[in-house]
């Protein structure tokens, strides 16, 4: 399906900034997960014991890992760590490196200082399957706070990701994880991602629970995700909450059979142009121009995904947004245009605006685009786009939704026309509300130390 | 040995069983154990069509997904497969005789739970049967599965269902060398079964795992319902499913056979089905064992498929019979196999109808 190339806007599509891919620092390439499956190792899975103290015979992480195989615990006692943790090879499949869980900040790994490979990833999980990594809080690395790449099943649990370059906790062309009880905030790309996920026929779904994501670029990207369920976690303060998105940089667009339930997502309208934590880089979201701040939940080309029961406020841009991948939509590749399409997803029972207590500036927008697209029992409080709701289809979804010209346009000139050199320019489109008070946390929208 | 005992365990049957292309007779929980062993390292099946000697052109033809014809529906549902911790006496006593029943009774069960989209969370508590599919002609009924199992239960499964249309693909079950893409389901991952509602899958079917380990798996639990009604058609004031099944010794690892309505025994654990004079009514009974059962309704009668006056027909193996009439009596009433070993020790419940 080709885009609504009648738009005076379209030229101005292709210089939309929206969420890109990983950023290749010094990361490994990308292989096929679990090809060879998890090796059982022969004999009694050993204990690893690592502190700062004489009386351990490790004295860093790294060191025991290199002692360590596959099923082996390594314990991790309190104290910082310089060192950027390498687990590498299916040597070290089913591999449990164990920090302080109910302190996971008393366990720190430091980025801080570290030069080359070692100060790009806190701990950097690459072809190891059955990983377990809990109980640390990794801090101002190059790259990421916890990585996994071409893995199979890993967990990542009771974690803290604060201040990286890119991304807090992080996986990559890998299938069937965890992510749960962590933190992750003052990234500057996304809290969480979840990019590249192999079409696979029996899938190995990945679940993020329980998570907080606050006071990043993103709070949850998803270039080309599949089967991830994300639920009961919290994402707010960042400059836009989830955001699943197709895009030809990585491997296997679109994304596709997510579902994004049960969570609150609130308050995402971090202008970081107008003072953050962190640098801006020049590429990711936050580096090119034009990227929409505001936003609760955003599908940028997604299929068969399910957004339901999620409680979504105070974000003053839109609450919840679909749009089709407009830049895919122009490629001549037919893959990729099919890519782009907005196709089965559905949008149900929904709480849009805390009941009235902290309105979204628009609940919902979609512009009509694609085709199965269906919303049911959502609970609106604030104006949709386009108002007349001719673009909200029932459930189930039509064979071809019905698009909207003028919605399109609305949406585009959210994104086009502002300025990062100028923070003020994404906030114009912005209809604010009251907030609500929320225990321990505090409005963001321009930071200051 | 009390007298429900020695019906229990005189009913037991011996179960059987394949490892490595051998027939096993399980006598006995160390039995099932062994079998588990073997079930959980078995490796995935290759393609037949790989296999020069096996080769048939049908093993490797590939057949599209069916879609609903038009106007009908996607009917999707998202169920996993789980172990629970089940009880077949959960309120302890057996109201029709007034006495507790015989414990132990408990032990790990496996069965099939509804969850929302994504698995993000199970909807409503663990049942026997699992969840009831419903559709009508004209339909798909699209299954979201994910196998769940855990610990010994860490073994490949599935979900064949009866009645409906489906090509090989969605067929759920384990065929050896022979296997399609959706009969064998390893621990962590996720199959999308699509079958089709057609004018001849009208009625009460079952579903059940059809995996290497089938048999043990389904008397564990792993069953439940398909329901598909013509376009359009009315549904019932009154309508439940009624699987009369048993679990072996050798599954329980509790010393007696027991013999259930939906995974529970004796009256007042067993579904107490409620309904008014003037309400519609339909019991769907399945069998769910090796065995040949009955079902009987005191004070009832209506008339089977073959216009037949019935009070207590027959239903055999993963057969389905239902019991359709219209309320006129009030009271409260028994159900029950009538097969008597099974209704004396535990397979029967109560039917109260309010005036």
């Amino acid at each position: 399906m080709l885009p609504f190339r009648s738009l005076p806007l379209v030229a101005s599509v292709a210089l939309l900034a929206f969420p890109t891919a990983a950023l290749a620092i010094d990361y490994p390439p990308a292989g096929n997960p679990g090809k060879g499956g998890t090796k059982v190792r022969a004999g009694k899975a050993k204990t690893l014991t690592v502190c700062k103290q004489r009386k351990c015979r490790y004295r860093s992480i790294g060191a025991a890992v290199r002692k360590a195989r596959g099923g082996d615990t390594i314990k991790v006692r309190n104290g910082t760590y310089k060192e950027g943790v390498n687990i590498t090879g299916s040597r070290y499949d089913g591999l449990k490196l164990v920090g302080n869980t109910g302190k996971p900040r008393k366990v720190v790994l430091q980025g801080k200082g570290l030069k080359g490979a070692k100060a790009q990833n806190g701990v950097l999980i690459n072809n190891a399957d059955g990983v377990t990594v809990k109980g640390f809080y990794a801090r101002k690395y190059k790259a990421n706070g916890f990585f996994v790449v071409n893995a199979v099943g890993y967990t990542l649990t009771k974690l803290v990701a604060g201040h990286t370059g890119v991304y807090g906790i992080y996986a990559f062309n890998s299938k069937g994880g965890t992510m749960s009880r962590s933190e992750a905030f003052e990234n500057n790309d996304a809290g969480f991602y979840i990019g590249q996920t192999p079409r696979q026929t029996k899938p190995k779904r990945s679940i993020v629970s329980k998570v907080k994501s606050h006071t990043n670029v993103l709070g949850f990207s998803g270039t080309n995700m599949r089967y991830v369920t994300i639920k009961d976690s919290d994402f707010y303060n960042n400059g836009s909450g989830i955001v699943p998105n197709a895009l030809d940089s990585e491997k296997f667009p679109p994304p596709d059979r997510n579902v994004i339930s049960g969570n609150r997502i609130f308050w995402n309208n971090f202008n970081y142009y107008a003072g953050a934590p962190f640098t801006i880089p020049a590429s990711g979201p936050a580096g090119l121009a034009g990227y929409p701040i505001g936003v609760g939940v955003l599908l940028f080309g997604s299929q068969n995904t399910v957004v339901e029961k999620n409680r979504i406020f105070g974000n003053w841009l839109a609450g919840f947004g679909a749009i089709q991948q407009i830049q895919l939509a122009l490629e001549k590749d037919p893959k990729l245009q099919e890519a782009s399409v907005l196709r089965g997803n559905t949008v149900r029972n929904n709480d849009f605006g805390l009941g009235g207590g902290d309105l979204n500036g628009r609940d919902m927008f979609y512009d009509g685009s694609g085709t199965g697209n269906c919303f049911a029992g959502n609970t609106v409080r604030s104006p949709n786009v386009p108002a007349d709701n001719s673009t909200f289809a029932p459930c189930p979804g039509p064979a071809a939704n019905t698009p909207n010209s003028d919605a399109q346009k609305e949406g585009l000139s959210w994104v086009v026309g502002v300025n990062k050199s100028d923070p003020s320019t994404f906030e114009k489109f912005w209809i604010k509300h009251p907030h609500s008070v929320q225990k321990g946390i505090k409005p963001l929208e321009r930071f200051t130390r | 040995m009390d007298r429900r005992g020695f019906f229990g365990v005189g009913g037991a049957a011996v179960l059987l069983c394949t490892i490595d292309g051998k027939q096993v007779a399980v006598r006995t929980a160390d039995d099932v154990e062994k079998v588990d062993a073997a079930m959980a390292s078995l490796r995935r099946p290759r393609s037949a069509a790989r296999k020069q000697t096996q080769r048939d052109p049908l093993d490797s033809a590939s057949f599209p997904s069916p879609e609903p014809q038009p106007g009908g529906q996607k009917r999707e549902y998202w169920i996993a497969a789980r172990p629970v911790k089940w009880n077949v006496a959960p309120n302890g006593g057996d109201q029709w005789m007034g006495k507790p029943a015989p414990r132990p009774s408990r032990f790990t069960a496996f069965v099939y739970q509804r969850c929302s989209a994504g698995f993000a969370e199970p909807i409503g508590p663990p049942k026997m049967p699992g969840p009831t599919l419903r559709a009508e002609v004209g339909d798909t009924i699209v299954v979201n599965f994910r196998n769940m199992g855990t610990g010994r239960f860490a073994q490949p499964i599935t979900v064949h269902p009866h009645g409906v249309r489906y090509t090989p693909d969605y067929d759920g079950a384990y065929l050896g060398d022979f296997t399609r893409v959706g009969g064998f389901v390893e621990p962590g991952e996720e199959f999308t079964y699509v079958w089709e509602a057609v004018p001849e899958s009208v009625g009460v079917w079952p579903y059940h795992d059809h995996g290497p380990n089938h048999t043990l798996n389904t008397f564990r639990g792993l069953f439940g319902t398909v329901i598909v009604k013509p376009k359009g058609a009315p549904i019932p004031d009154v309508e439940r499913v009624l699987y009369l099944h048993s679990f072996s010794p050798q599954v329980t690892g509790i010393p007696r056979l027991l013999h259930c309505v939906n995974g529970r025994t004796y009256a007042g654990n067993t579904p107490t089905i409620r309904a008014k004079v003037g309400q519609s009514v339909e019991l769907h009974v399945i069998g769910g064992d090796s065995n040949f059962h009955t079902f009987h309704i005191h004070g009832h009668r209506w008339q089977d498929s073959g216009g037949a006056n019935v009070d207590n027909p027959s239903v055999g193996p993963n057969e389905t019979i239902t019991a359709a009439f219209r309320e006129d009596n009030p009271g409260r009433w028994l159900y029950h196999c009538h097969v008597f070993t099974h209704q004396d020790a535990g397979m029967a419940g109560w039917y109260l109808v309010d005036p």
